[in-house]
């Protein structure tokens, strides 16, 4: 790496690498934990305390300005996430629910909010942490509702398969749920916005070089190519924002639904 | 959930169920499977088991899928 640091021409164009755009140096000096992805996470919680205060503090039966935004918000989760797979269950998980869909939205919209601009669910810790306590929570549901051993019964052994089946198909059914279900819920949005922050610094990275840094007639091109790219990318990046934001949450109703109603 | 109770909702929740367990099911299905073949392999030494095994568990997962879902 350092080799080839050296040896590159300093007129030529590098991508960014992982190295420069995650590993951040902390806020400040000696304080090793306080990193800007930290930060940005707490201002998050911050937004989205507030923004859920100021809706629901004083609410009107005819709800007004923040009020009905917050509400639209409520219903999308109560019906797109929480009602299909919870049922009359539905409203106890709301208010988890609700926090996790819309502090995850605000983590990843940092990503594009400038001077920020950093997505913080890029930082796999941090989805890893949301998707624990929805392991946990998805366990300890189904051991109150169905037992241990009934819980591990229901899904391993699925009814309605030959006996002899059972053998080669119950540590599939483990493996998968106990696992690999919480490995790719917490993956899967932590690498999308890892590949989304990673192309959005790369296409202007383009932009600033081609146009700024070394302006030619060959180049331009390719500049402007890489900013109308960046805004391309960076609309992109706003609809898998909400999306994965959405599926987290959605997945975590379908793990808490799963735990509180086996299937027959 | 039994067959009285039955909403047409729950056709959606069983749809979504199962789009997102079949990724999960394949992929344990080739690990598991997969991970037997290359232990065996490794205390055998041999190389064959690994392969079959990768395509053992990915047909069961399928099958799993099938079973479950696929009625």
């Amino acid at each position: 790496m350092i080799a080839l640091t050296l040896l590159a021409d300093p007129d030529q164009f590098k991508a960014p690498t992982p190295d420069e755009l995650f590993q951040l140096p902390p806020i400040i000096a000696g304080v090793d934990w306080f990193t800007k992805p930290v930060l940005l996470a707490i201002l998050s919680s911050i937004i989205v305390l507030g923004f859920l205060w100021a809706a629901f503090s004083n609410p009107k039966i005819v709800p007004r300005g923040v009020q009905n935004v917050a509400e639209f918000g409520y219903m999308f989760v109560r019906d797109q996430v929480a009602r299909p797979f919870l049922g009359k269950d539905a409203d106890r998980f709301m208010g988890l629910l609700l926090s996790m869909f819309f502090v995850i939205w605000v983590w990843n919209m940092m990503g594009v909010v400038p001077v920020a601009q950093f997505p913080v669910a890029s930082h796999i810790a941090f989805p890893i942490v949301l998707a624990v306590s929805v392991y946990v929570l998805k366990l300890y549901l189904g051991f109150k509702t169905q037992g241990v051993g009934g819980y591990f019964k229901n899904m391993m052994f699925p009814p309605g398969l030959p006996k002899f089946i059972y053998v080669l198909l119950a540590p599939i059914e483990f493996l998968s749920n106990m696992i690999i279900a919480p490995f790719t819920h917490a993956v899967r949005l932590f690498a999308n916005m890892f590949a989304g922050h990673m192309l959005i610094a790369f296409f202007s990275m383009v932009g600033f070089w081609f146009l700024f840094e070394q302006l030619s007639p060959l180049g331009a091109p390719i500049g402007v190519l890489g900013v109308l790219m960046t805004i391309i990318m960076t609309g992109f990046e706003l609809f898998i924002m909400f999306l994965q934001a959405f599926l987290f949450a959605m997945l975590a109703a379908m793990y808490i639904g799963n735990s509180l109603h086996p299937e027959h | 959930m039994s067959e009285e109770k039955r909403r047409p909702e729950d056709d959606g929740r069983d749809f979504a169920n199962a789009a997102w367990s079949i990724p999960s099911y394949l992929l344990s299905g080739m690990v598991f499977y997969g991970g037997a073949g290359w232990l065996l392999d490794r205390w055998l030494d041999t190389s064959a088991f690994f392969p079959i095994g990768v395509v053992l568990g990915t047909v069961l997962a399928v099958y799993l899928v099938y079973r479950k879902h696929g009625r």
